[in-house]
């Protein structure tokens, strides 16, 4: 790792991480910023809300990206996941040049490579649990009753094997952020990016969805890049960033 | 589910919306399906005119009469005039209802022997035409008026004279029915004979014009020219032309209303798509953020814009159907009826041509894509992040 890049090895709860060090250690970084600058104009005043950033995050990790508002950790992620391009500095992401990609080509990496899980669950309210985990899968080549039946186990797998066709109307917000996080996994990513996944959710729910966000790291082997705000949720992670006008810290 | 079902799926975001721009499209589709029947079963009488069925009036205007001993002339088995098959003379009557005055119907004083020869899609029972021929005052009507009035066979009734004035007595021998389209089934008819004889001397023995069947239609131009040179050393001349001619000048002065009217119907139609789109747009600025999401899932810009345009479609196609179903009961059933009863004359069919229901189906949803157009490719050009920033 740089020097640039200062990480806070989380050991508050020892016992849950037992066996991730040493698996860990051999993995390669699965996301490698360089020299990553992200600058917006307003007015005429240039803005660098990103500032020549390296990070280097490891294959099947859970980590963490804090810092106070306005401090780039939503923009990082973007870049990280596909939705925005870095103006300087190259950004390779599970082997690929992001940065250098056309809207297209990013398009179809980001529905290959990227399980997105956001803070207001974002969930198509026309559409039932089930046809809500599906939806990355119309993308692909998936045949209907394949896509059905993944949609129904990435359900499973989030605790909702009951709630099929529910509308998310129907679900509270743990439950809707469950569905989200079957949604992200549904296409198998290789990435999971989560922007404040618990920010709309009280304790109990919060901590539901941290363990199926755990689980998904041990038993799974996603690697996870969380924003958060909420210092429990990054207790949760194993490397935590933190991030202050645009650079780590 | 499907990336079509998906698209169909999302008319359901508002559904008090949907419901009344689906009642709104489908509105203003009835109201399209309406006035083009309305224009069609006006035009259908010159549309489906005989093509082998000539008319033969004064040269000047067919208000002015012919002499009778014209018709001496195309006397077909004297082969005076090659080329046509059979030939009759009517009059106009122009009668009214003694007591329903408003209600017009054509009425026509016809030869008994030759008429049904030349307007042969008019069907009358063989014993009321045999009893319709006895009798000097018989008249024959046809089903919608007999409807009309609640008039039967049997009926003694009294018409009250215009162009020949005077209480005209008549009884009812037979009601025929039409096997054509282009028949008016509200027509009054009865013996020339008997309007000839009740006139004075000096207006006898004129007839309006002359009907006569062509052996080939294909001819008619030529032997109308034949019959109209044959008369032209004569102190009246003729103007001979087809049936669908002659339909098309005596309607000739409604055809600005009906130019006007089908123009209404589409003007109904631009303003439902500019309210459809208005609706869509609505819909896209309201959905701004669900667009992000699935721009960040990984859809693509077109997928974005093909799901507003079937979401456009989809309510067309909804609103489209509605009309439809609004339209069969309460124009063909309902106003179609009573206009076919009342107003015979001019609307002897009147019923919802399929091209129109066809046509109506394919403008909703052709102007429901246009009226989407803008909206789809607003929604084409968000930028994710920005669609993700605005709140749902």
């Amino acid at each position: 790792m740089s020097d640039a890049k200062v990480h806070e090895e989380n050991r508050g709860d020892e016992s849950r991480h037992d066996d991730k060090p040493a698996r860990k250690a051999a993995n390669k970084p699965v996301i490698e910023c360089k020299g990553i600058t992200r600058s917006f104009w307003r007015a005429k005043e240039r803005v660098d809300v990103l500032s020549d950033l390296d990070l280097e995050i490891e294959e099947g990790s859970f980590d963490a990206l804090m810092g106070p508002s306005g401090s780039g950790k939503t923009t990082l992620l973007n870049l990280i996941a596909g939705l925005d391009r870095p103006t300087a500095g190259r950004l390779l992401v599970a082997g690929t040049e992001v940065s250098a990609m056309g809207d297209a080509a990013l398009a179809k990496w980001r529905s290959q490579t990227i399980g997105f899980v956001f803070q207001h669950f974002n969930l198509i309210p026309v559409l039932t649990a089930l046809e809500n985990v599906e939806l990355p899968l119309l993308l692909t080549k998936v045949p209907a009753s394949e896509r059905k039946k993944r949609a129904q186990i990435a359900l499973r797998v989030v605790g909702l094997e009951d709630r099929l066709h529910h509308r998310p109307q129907q679900l509270s917000g743990g439950q809707e952020q469950r569905v989200g996080i079957a949604r992200a996994i549904v296409h198998d990513p290789k990435i999971i990016v989560a922007d404040e996944p618990t920010g709309e959710l009280d304790r109990k729910s919060a901590d539901d969805v941290l363990n199926l966000l755990d689980k998904l790291n041990r038993e799974f082997d996603k690697t996870i890049l969380m924003v958060t705000h909420d210092p429990a949720a990054a207790e949760r992670a194993r490397v935590v960033h933190k991030l202050d006008k645009g650079r780590l810290t | 589910m499907t990336l079509t079902s998906l698209t169909v799926k999302n008319i359901g975001h508002n559904w008090l919306r949907t419901m009344l721009t689906v009642a709104g499209v489908g509105i203003a589709i009835f109201a399209f399906v309406f006035i083009r029947t309305l224009t069609g079963a006006w035009e259908a009488g010159v549309e489906n005119a005989a093509q082998d069925r000539l008319s033969t009036m004064h040269k000047v205007t067919f208000v002015m009469p012919l002499p009778k001993r014209y018709f001496g002339e195309f006397d077909g088995s004297k082969g005076k005039i090659a080329g046509v098959q059979a030939s009759t003379y009517l009059n106009w009557f122009g009668a009214k209802h003694p007591v329903r005055e408003s209600e017009f119907f054509a009425n026509l004083a016809v030869d008994t022997d030759t008429f049904f020869d030349v307007y042969r899609e008019m069907a009358v029972p063989p014993d009321r035409l045999a009893a319709w021929k006895e009798n000097r005052q018989g008249a024959i009507i046809g089903e919608a008026l007999a409807n009309q009035f609640g008039w039967k066979v049997g009926d003694e009734i009294t018409l009250v004279g215009t162009i020949y004035p005077g209480d005209w007595k008549f009884k009812i021998e037979g009601i025929y029915t039409a096997t054509a389209k282009s028949v008016d089934r509200a027509q009054f008819l009865f013996h020339w004979d008997y309007l000839n004889d009740s006139l004075p001397e000096q207006r006898r023995d004129q007839i309006g014009w002359i009907a006569s069947l062509v052996d080939d239609p294909s001819r008619a131009a030529t032997i109308s020219q034949a019959i109209d040179d044959g008369f032209d050393g004569e102190d009246v001349q003729t103007r001979t032309m087809s049936e669908k001619a002659m339909n098309m000048e005596f309607l000739g002065g409604a055809s600005a209303l009906l130019g006007a009217l089908d123009f209404v119907s589409f003007v109904i139609l631009v303003i439902m798509m500019l309210i459809l789109g208005n609706t869509i747009a609505m819909g896209v600025r309201e959905r701004t953020h669900e667009y992000g999401v699935l721009l960040a899932l990984g859809f693509r810009p077109k997928h974005i814009a093909t799901f507003v345009l079937g979401e456009g479609v989809t309510i067309g196609l909804l609103g489209g159907g509605f009309g439809l179903l609004l339209a069969y009961p309460l124009v063909e059933k309902g106003v179609g009826r009573w206009l076919e009863e009342n107003m015979g004359a001019w609307f002897p069919y009147f019923s919802i041509p399929p091209k129109i229901a066809v046509m109506a189906l394919v403008l909703a949803a052709a102007l429901a894509a246009v009226a989407a157009l803008i909206p789809a490719w607003r929604a084409s050009k968000l930028d994710v992040i920005d669609a993700l920033r605005r709140l749902g």
